[in-house]
């Protein structure tokens, strides 16, 4: 760099003699000054100056303009033609600078000149040493990681404020009320300030029901709502709060928002045609953070399980193995794996941690202390990770027809696959023995072979070298009176001409003493092959073997023959390969044709239906670092960089031995890091009072929007961990228990107007139901509900037969989203959802008015009501119907207005009119059992009901 | 924002008519809606301001609608409007300046396609195009659009919402927040594509920030039936009089219960919308409906896919939606990474006839002036001819993504008719000439629309949001 930097200044020293007197003129310094300095400062500065560097380059001093950046130097001194800078100002090379607005052709020209003239540079950034900064070098992100780790608000350890008093311009009673917590109080000192005072507590009937909903997702039982108007205590109240915390609903319902967090889906995304693209476990992930929550797991444990659940000491039940789902539900991006490793970056970082560390993926982080060293380093975190090909088992597979097909199947594919061994090994076994010469010669060599590789033949067969040792051991241990191996072990190994005289004389002494103790084939088999030389005997014990062989269960089979067999060719014999051998001497497409019968079988565990459970885990594999991608492209390798820790959460390197999950699961969720405290918290304010205390959820960062309430965050931040040790039953509790969170929704005009966006909370906020409690109300409303149902393999949320199952349970592909989810604003599941977008749109409506979920719910609440209305005629049933789908009684007005509403349309369709003595048409339970023409089965009680349904108060939570 | 005063992020304009009619919430139902519906649902506007009524432009405009034809997958400039003789002399051959884009390319690859001037202009159409062709004299080509990078999420981000990455509303969006819409009983904006999503699925008519009934209405032209092109358009039992008396027993019952809960935005955003769906039934069922239109205009069009959601274009922009997208299809068919003599052709064979027809009749009913139409992908192709690889391109027979050069044509709507704006590389690589950013065309179509883009803008997180950010020009050169 030193020479580099010399040699640039000696070339511009050079060039400013002759260049300068052409191109600018004969004050180089002016020209500097007041040509391209401003240009510089004005146009290139922004992002390649001391704040920003991006692509590591500078463009305010000298020597950092001939240093370059990432890709190299971008100007070289009098050379016009092979500066980069000059290239991407006329927009003609690789990439355009600026990238938004061409720089003016004058502009070029001065950039022109002054390279041409080599680059003379005056003043400050001239490089001379009078330099307020050091000039060169990277981008200096230690000093921006050093402010904001001194000053960022997000990145300071909660402070602990004392709760402020209550504003004394609150009248007495409020000021009562407002001082137990001190989130209220941490409220209404912003609240006084602003001249306002809090909205009165929320009517009971309006208080249990979004209790309720904000707890479970689900409409109060009217039984329920009636008790608590009864006694709306604070006693009654903080029961009835218990009792819905420990509830299995309320883990439910809060699971889904955590699964909007966790980028929930039932598919991996587009696969290419004839690929399965389904997640079939990926339920298991679901169910777990269902238990996690109902058993108020601590939030320290919830994300460490769901990092590292694999890492952890003591290791957990296999069932908590399920929580890695976190990481693996997400896109699968055709396999790309960056761009899986970039999801489940972005899916930590900015999910839990509340950074926009995903930028670092390209280029150093424009605004945030995030470095590609630190984006990479979490690279090598994930890189080193993978989903194993059989995923384990954390559960009995499920009882019923379903279970037994799914046995049967896995018996053929089973069977399929120990067919294919049989034939390998049963190929190999009859090579072999055809082959018998050829491996006893190889029991003839005194040495073994120099390369250790057995020999291919000249017919193209391959020695199995498995057989060789085998038979090498045989015959080493054979003792020269062996009957049938003693005359091989004992001749192999002479040279051809001592062989011939050796065996010579054996077989003299044969055939004058006849051969005892010798096998008679063996002996008749040599008598007659005379053989001269090793290969010769080897040849004579080749044809006994396979004539033995042959022989088996044939009418020429004799006792001596089974001993030859029984030498070499039965079971555990030397020339036998084993069921359990069979891949060891498989050939290649053999090989392939096993891989793809085991991926059958794994292919039915993971897809069919009736297996047991799975988790999708992943796994450490062969830790590795990774390399920065420069400009986030695979194609440009820079350097290698250490799996750690971002340097916000210290930058402690991981074991060089693992991945690393679990040092970053504990890092996040370590006392020493503020950050994922107060996104949890923030998480949690924002889905109970529909907004949160940060503005900018999912970037704490130093571009995100500072909270509205630090001291309200700090405070909650700190005491969930202190007090509540992570519970975020404790969470819950402090908030629905705080009098700011039971305030009436009333807009009062003061508030209209001095804080319309009610940043200030002195009021609830009035909130749409969303996809899931909208329908769960649906389906609870029509009596269909069964809240010990779902779980396990995801539902149809949009099937008739399924509305007994919660919404949580829906079976979500997320390359097909159904339109009627979409258009009540379900989470995107690509990406890491803290908050849902809320809009209203007529398609809502639409939904409300005719689809067919809607319908027939309108049609089992309309037979609900009618069958609890008992004898009690149409005052009963408008009763029981508002209890059912508000769980309210109809005010008298409303009473009177449907019961007006049915007499009329009675009165308009006297066809449809029911039996005498009652006022509307039949009960509809009796309805379904016989055909009946479309319209009639949908009366005048449906269509009552479903106005019912479709009134804003139904879809709304006060 | 002094000239444009209706455009605010609350629905004042409804609350201050409410107010001022001194009949509260109840005005709606009874008065414009319930007691005469038939008049409600046919008279455009119906009376009742909202969020999406008419809004004068900031200054006189020259459109008022837009149909922008999405080729989506990035249909090649080389092969449609941008012919390179080079390409033919470099056949097999490296070019001097390829550049990075998303996978490996290898030499040149002249397009398959026969080139042919056309009209006055002389206008170079491929073979690919003849009934586009024969509107030369209409069409504005722009040959030097550039983007940011060669992948088509960014990509489709940028060309619909201004932004690659971070989630802004569609340009459809924006202009209907800018303008209104003219027909209340149908959406504003509506996203028609066949089969499905395009990539990005529905955040490329997304509102974002912006209130939600600017979002894009989605239409799956695949369908034939009403019913099944406007989901949940009819009741799947009752018939239409009696589901109004049903809706009436809600509008008493939501009125009621708004009565007591006035001034909540969220709440009267809901009653609009419930009134809109309930006219929408009606009017939207009709404006989807090609079988009202006679044998011999459905074959104009091409009795297909194209021909149908083309003809729907024309029907919506007649009736007064703002803004109405057609993507060809889902997924990203103009993709043609390999095979793309087939497949381009393939794919302008569905298209050419219905957009020709379109235009036709767009001039025919003295449409096209205050339409503007806008052809084109998220991004343009390489000249170079896409290496095998691993993405499942098997033989060398496509071309790459290439954001770095491309082409889109605009017509109607005030553009200068048989002009080519700026130019590509002697090879087609890179805009060289006059170079249009994205920004700058949503820059141009907005000012078209009568809407300044740095003066259309929304109030969110704490600063001023605007469809091109702090990017684009307008180009005047285009303007006629």
């Amino acid at each position: 760099m030193c020479i580099a930097r010399q040699s640039g200044l000696a070339i511009a020293l050079v060039a400013l003699g002759a260049g300068s007197a052409a191109a600018a003129g004969p004050d180089p310094s002016a020209f500097f000054e007041t040509r391209v300095r401003p240009l510089l400062v004005a146009k290139c500065q922004g992002c390649h100056g001391a704040k920003i560097a991006e692509a590591g380059l500078r463009l305010d001093s000298r020597p950092a303009l001939l240093a370059g950046g990432q890709t190299g130097p971008v100007a070289i001194a009098g050379d016009v033609a092979h500066s980069r800078m000059i290239a991407a100002v006329r927009r003609t090379g690789e990439i355009d600078m600026p990238p938004d607005e061409p720089l003016a052709p004058d502009e070029v020209v001065v950039l022109e000149q002054w390279v041409a003239a080599g680059l003379p540079w005056t003043g400050p950034g001239s490089g001379t040493g009078d330099d307020p900064q050091p000039a060169a070098g990277p981008p200096d992100m230690q000093a921006r990681l050093r402010q904001a780790m001194a000053s960022h608000w997000s990145l300071q350890a909660p402070g602990r404020p004392a709760p402020p008093p209550v504003p004394e311009a609150f009248l007495p009673e409020l000021q009562a009320d407002w001082s137990r917590s001190a989130t209220d109080r941490f409220l209404a000192r912003e609240i006084a300030a602003a001249g306002l005072v809090p909205s009165p507590e929320a009517a009971p009937r309006e208080l249990v029901r979004r209790l309720y909903f904000d707890l479970t997702g689900l409409p109060p039982p009217a039984a329920e709502a009636d008790a608590f108007c009864r006694d709306p205590s604070d006693e009654t109240y903080a029961a009835l709060v218990e009792t819905l915390l420990a509830s299995r609903e309320h883990a439910e319902h809060w699971a889904r928002k955590w699964l909007d967090l966790a980028r929930y889906a039932d598919t991996m995304g587009y696969a290419f045609d004839g690929q399965a693209s389904g997640y079939p476990f990926a339920w298991t992930y679901r169910d777990w953070v269902v238990r996690a929550l109902y058993e108020d797991l601590p939030y320290d444990r919830f994300v460490t399980l769901q990092l590292a659940a694999d890492l952890v000491e003591p290791p957990v039940p296999p069932a908590d193995l399920a929580a890695l789902g976190f990481l693996t539900v997400g896109r699968t991006f055709l396999g790309n794996p960056h761009d899986i490793i970039d999801d489940r970056i972005d899916l930590v970082t900015r999910g839990l941690l509340g950074l926009t560390a995903a930028c670092a993926r390209c280029h150093d982080h424009k605004y945030e202390p995030v470095t590609m060293a630190d984006y990479y380093a979490l690279h090598g975190i994930f890189a080193s990770c993978s989903i194993p090909e059989e995923l384990p088992v954390i559960g009995d597979p499920p009882a019923g027809p379903e279970a037994e097909a799914f046995a049967h199947k896995m018996q053929s594919l089973e069977e399929r696959l120990q067919a294919h061994e049989r034939a390998v090994h049963q190929r190999a076994t009859r090579e072999a023995i055809a082959h018998a010469a050829d491996y006893l010669m190889e029991t003839a060599r005194p040495l073994p072979r120099p390369d250790g590789r057995p020999p291919r033949l000249a017919d193209g067969y391959e020695i199995e070298q498995l057989l060789v040792d085998r038979l090498v051991r045989t015959v080493d241990g054979a003792k020269a009176d062996h009957p049938i191996l003693g005359p091989w072990a004992a001749v192999r190994r002479l040279p051809d001409g001592e062989f011939a005289l050796v065996v010579a004389q054996l077989l003299a002494g044969w055939e004058a003493a006849g051969a005892p103790g010798v096998s008679g084939a063996v002996r008749d088999a040599l008598l007659s092959a005379r053989p001269t030389n090793p290969r010769e005997l080897a040849d004579a014990y080749a044809r006994v073997i396979q004539r033995s062989h042959a022989a088996e269960g044939k009418p020429e089979d004799t006792a001596e023959l089974l001993e030859i067999r029984a030498a070499f060719t039965t079971p555990g014999a030397p020339l036998v390969v084993e069921p359990h051998e069979a891949m060891r001497v498989a050939r290649r497409e053999e090989q392939t044709e096993h891989r793809k019968r085991r991926r059958d079988i794994t292919a039915h565990q993971a897809t069919a239906p009736g297996g047991p459970p799975r988790a999708m885990v992943l796994h450490d594999q062969g830790p590795r670092d990774s390399r920065i991608f420069l400009r986030g492209s695979p194609d440009r390798p820079g350097d290698v960089v250490r799996r750690r820790l971002p340097e916000l959460l210290g930058g402690a390197e991981v074991d060089r031995q693992a991945s690393g999950r679990l040092e970053l699961a504990q890092a996040i969720v370590a006392p020493a890091n503020p950050l994922a405290a107060r996104v949890l918290v923030d998480w949690v304010w924002r889905h109970h009072f529909g907004s949160g205390l940060i503005a900018t959820p999912g970037d704490l960062g130093l571009r995100g929007e500072p909270p509205s309430h630090p001291e309200l965050l700090d405070d909650l931040a700190r005491r969930l961990v202190e007090e509540g040790a992570w519970s975020l039953r404790w969470l819950h509790r402090e908030i629905v228990t705080s009098r700011a969170w039971r305030q009436s929704a009333a807009i009062r005009p003061e508030l209209a107007a001095a804080d319309p966006d009610n940043r200030l909370l002195a009021r609830a906020n009035r909130r749409r139901l969303d996809w899931e409690a909208w329908r769960d109300s649906l389906c609870a409303a029509a009596g269909a509900l069964d809240l010990a149902a779902g779980g396990g393999p995801g539902i149809d949320p949009l099937a008739a037969e399924r509305m007994h199952v919660r919404s949580l349970y829906a079976r979500l592909d997320r390359q097909d989203v159904p339109g009627l989810l979409r258009t009540f604003d379900i989470a995107n599941p690509d990406t890491a959802v803290h908050v849902r977008t809320r809009t209203t749109v007529p398609q809502q409506g639409l939904a409300a008015l005719n689809a067919p979920l809607v319908v027939e719910a309108a049609r089992r609440l309309a037979a609900r009501a009618t069958t609890e209305a008992g004898g009690g005629g149409d005052a009963a049933f408008v009763e029981r119907l508002w209890r059912a789908a508000l769980s309210r009684p109809p005010t008298t007005e409303e009473q009177e207005l449907a019961l007006t509403w049915l007499a009329a349309e009675a009165a308009r369709t006297p066809a449809a009119s029911p039996a005498p003595g009652q006022a509307s048409d039949s009960s509809p339970t009796d309805k379904p059992r016989q055909p009946t023409p479309a319209k009639e089965a949908f009366g005048l009680r449906e269509r009552l009901t479903q106005a019912v349904l479709a009134t804003a108060e139904f879809e709304f939570v006060d | 924002m002094a000239e444009h005063p209706p455009i605010t992020s609350q629905p004042v304009t409804r609350r201050e008519v409410l107010a001022r009619s001194g009949l509260g919430l109840g005005w709606l139902g009874a008065a414009s809606l319930l007691a005469d519906e038939a008049r409600a649902t046919t008279e455009a506007g119906g009376g009742v301001p909202s969020t999406l009524a008419p809004r004068p432009p900031q200054f006189p405009a020259r459109a008022r609608a837009v149909i922008h034809i999405f080729a989506n997958g990035g249909p090649s400039h080389l092969d449609t409007f941008d012919r390179k003789v080079a390409l033919e002399r470099y056949a097999g051959k490296e070019i001097p300046n390829s550049l990075k884009t998303e996978r490996r390319t290898g030499a040149a690859l002249p397009s398959p396609f026969a080139f042919q001037r056309y009209g006055e202009s002389g206008l170079e159409v491929s073979e690919l195009f003849p009934s586009v062709a024969r509107h030369a004299d209409r069409l504005c080509v722009v040959r030097s659009m550039h983007a940011d990078v060669p992948n088509h999420e960014p990509s489709l981000m940028l060309m619909n919402c201004g932004d690659a990455r971070l989630v802004r509303p569609a340009a459809g969006a924006w202009v209907t927040y800018g303008l209104g819409t003219e027909n209340q009983n149908l959406p504003g904006f509506v996203a028609m594509c066949p089969g499905g999503y395009p990539i990005k699925g529905t955040e490329n008519w997304r509102s974002a920030f912006l209130p939600g009934a600017f979002q894009g209405t989605y239409v799956d032209t695949k369908k034939r039936r009403v019913d099944e092109l406007v989901q949940y358009v009819s009741h799947p039992v009752l018939d239409r009089d009696t589901q109004r008396r049903q809706f009436e027993l809600t509008t008493s019952l939501d009125r009621r219960h708004l009565a007591a809960r006035a001034r909540d935005p969220g709440l009267e955003a809901r009653l609009s919308s419930m009134e809109l769906a309930w006219r929408m039934q009606a009017e939207a069922g009709e404006a989807v409906d090609v079988s009202r239109e006679s044998k011999h205009v459905r074959e104009r069009y091409g009795d297909d896919i194209q021909g149908r959601q083309m003809l729907i274009a024309r029907r919506l922009v007649e009736r007064g939606v703002r803004y109405v997208q057609v993507w060809h299809g889902e997924g990203q068919p103009w993709d043609s990474h390999d095979h793309i003599e087939k497949n381009h052709r393939r794919l302008a064979k569905e298209s050419d006839r219905a957009i020709g027809a379109l235009l036709d009749d767009l001039v025919g009913l003295g449409l096209l002036e205050s339409t503007l139409v806008l052809w084109g992908g998220e991004f343009g192709r390489t000249p170079t001819v896409e290496l095998p690889n691993d993405a499942g391109v098997k033989v060398a027979s496509g071309r790459d993504h290439n954001h770095h050069g491309f082409t889109v044509w605009l017509a109607g709507g005030g553009v200068k008719g048989g002009t080519v704006h700026g130019a590509t590389d002697e090879f087609g690589f890179k805009a060289v000439e006059n170079r249009m950013h994205v920004h700058d065309l949503q820059a141009t179509m907005l000012h078209l629309l009568g809407l300044d883009h740095e003066r259309l803008t929304y109030r969110h997180s704490g600063r001023d949001f605007r469809l091109t950010d702090v990017h684009g020009h307008v180009v005047s050169d285009l303007i006629a």
